[in-house]
């Protein structure tokens, strides 16, 4: 097991996707988060310290996380270079479970990066502005965490859709959809809107980034109950797409 | 000790299409055996099953007396070149090797002997999108010997490659054979493998139509004699009354004896004092060898 996760970090390390995806998404996030820490006025007086805030902006990280996850599987179906990789670790759940962790642990170091980037960055904006931004180290912790986890499961996430739909544009673009377009119109059904919000993908990760003002609404679930929820997706998938590719002619 | 390859009864259904059929062969180590028939005859469809890419409707496929699944060491078991990418084109072809060495537990200083030997130490960190098909094919045949392994399977090696590049993969095949490996190579051209293999097995629609070492194939195949010149017609009755086989030639009123050599024709032409013009052998090629096995004609398929 140990020889196929040092493979697998070595082929997350070896192309340019790895480094574009994360890149370009701390670029973003570190973009609007010093924009909106040195323009906005409306700081003073909100009830949470705007570093925490803005920490919210981290979910687009999720999303960068989510896509790289499905790259791991599908970029080798897509480039036939699921045939060498089988020829070396011929399990099929040994190959996918070496995905699953080193994703896990990238997409956790990517959160905590993350994480601690978009801290920094308003840190410095607020106290040069001279606004209140005195944080709580229960509390950072809480929601730091949080945040880092829930990027570390979408990537982990990704790994099972990519093993399931094996195609990279239909995922990543089904994955998207689902995750903008048909959740919220699922929502639209009477009676199904507060458990979409609630149990859906994009309502676990903000239950398990922990912001409070949504959690004490009981509009979202709290932090551990989410994060366990979303694990269980992760399964759901990773094992799906496990046992497909166990069943799967690799012919290409 | 297990035979190197064993293929057993083994066939493959797709939908409605039986891709391989019932088919048995083996490989013994020390031996290039050629894999032959024409495209879609079922080739990568059995290299894939005996590496365990693809599983069979039937029978079995074993590399030294086990399924490839099963094996404790596959890279220091078995290599293969299959056909296909292969390579993620913006990673280069050494961190290619390297992912895989570390997958099997070899060494990066066997990748870069190996990047030597097939002539890619220039070309090793360059993105393999650059890569020509001769550098694609060489580094899949670098990926395959990463395991130093005792079996080697190639599907359609010498696609691709120019014909310095086909005489040099000879002449390494030939080299592996000769340290006791066992080498299972496929192609739909059966000249690039004449020269290589020792044995041949010839599949069509699935099914083996022919197993035999390539100097039986070629005796039961060489063409005979040709005969031309004005007598030939007595020398034809003359023949005929010895037993030989002899048929007219094309058009051109010449003959052709297809179980008598040159000599034997020509100890009945003197003896009988007839008078010929050309007395040649013919050269049945192997490609028409190969079409009057698998009943396919020449040209694109």
């Amino acid at each position: 097991m140990s020889r196929a996760l040092s493979s697998e970090l070595l082929k997350l390390r070896t192309t340019r996707t790895f480094y574009a995806l994360v890149g370009s998404s701390l670029g973003l996030v570190l973009l609007i988060v010093g924009l909106a820490a040195a323009l906005d006025n409306n700081w003073e007086g909100n009830s949470t310290p705007p570093s925490i805030d803005l920490l919210g902006i981290a979910f687009l990280c999720q999303l960068f996380a989510l896509v790289l996850g499905i790259l791991a599987v599908t970029s080798e179906f897509r480039h036939g270079t699921i045939t060498p990789s089988l020829l070396a670790v011929p399990s099929r759940t040994r190959l996918i479970s070496a995905k699953l962790a080193v994703h896990l642990g990238a997409g956790l170091l990517f959160g905590l990066a993350t994480v601690v980037l978009i801290l920094v960055l308003s840190s410095a904006i607020f106290s040069l502005r001279d606004i209140d931004n005195s944080v709580g180290g229960s509390e950072l912790l809480k929601v730091g965490l949080g945040n880092a986890f829930s990027i570390a499961l979408y990537a982990a996430l990704g790994v099972g859709i990519g093993a399931v739909v094996r195609n990279q544009v239909g995922a990543i673009i089904g994955a998207l959809a689902w995750i903008f377009v048909i959740e919220s119109l699922l929502t639209i059904i009477p009676g199904f809107e507060d458990t979409i919000t609630k149990y859906g993908l994009g309502g676990v990760a903000g239950g398990l980034s922990g912001s409070d003002e949504f959690t004490d609404g009981g509009e979202l679930l709290a932090q551990v109950p989410a994060g366990l929820l979303l694990a269980a997706y992760v399964a759901i998938f990773v094992i799906a797409g496990t046992v497909l590719l166990k069943r799967r002619d690799i012919s290409a | 000790m297990a035979q190197a390859i064993d293929v057993q009864g083994l066939s493959k259904r797709f939908g409605d299409k039986l891709a391989v059929d019932d088919l048995s062969f083996s490989v013994e180590f020390g031996r290039i055996v050629g894999f032959l028939g024409p495209n879609g005859a079922g080739k990568t469809t059995t290299l894939r099953a005996l590496l365990g890419l693809i599983a069979p409707t039937g029978g079995t496929a074993t590399i030294v007396g086990q399924p490839f699944t099963s094996l404790s060491d596959p890279a220091g078991t078995v290599g293969a070149v299959l056909d296909g990418g292969m390579f993620h084109p913006g990673r280069s072809g050494r961190n290619h090797l390297r992912t895989l060495a570390r997958a099997s537990g070899v060494s990066d200083a066997r990748v870069e002997e190996l990047l030597e030997l097939v002539q890619l130490k220039q070309d090793g960190r360059r993105r393999t999108k650059g890569y020509s098909l001769g550098m694609r094919q060489r580094l899949g045949l670098a990926a395959a010997l990463l395991g130093d392994p005792r079996v080697l399977v190639l599907d359609e090696p010498a696609n691709g490659l120019d014909p310095q590049g086909i005489r040099w993969l000879r002449d390494f095949l030939r080299a592996l054979a000769a340290e006791g490996r066992a080498v299972l190579v496929s192609s739909h051209v059966l000249a690039e493998v004449a020269q290589t293999a020792d044995d041949v097995v010839v599949i069509h629609r699935g099914r083996s139509i022919l197993q035999s070492s390539l100097p039986e194939l070629l005796a039961q195949h060489a063409g005979g004699t040709r005969v031309a010149g004005p007598d030939v017609g007595r020398l034809a009755e003359l023949l005929r009354a010895d037993g030989a086989a002899v048929r007219a030639a094309d058009g051109d009123g010449s003959i052709v004896v297809s179980d008598r050599d040159g000599v034997q024709v020509g100890r009945m032409i003197a003896a009988n004092a007839i008078v010929i013009s050309e007395l040649a052998p013919v050269a049945q090629s192997l490609e028409d060898v190969f079409f009057e096995l698998t009943g396919t004609q020449g040209g694109p398929a």
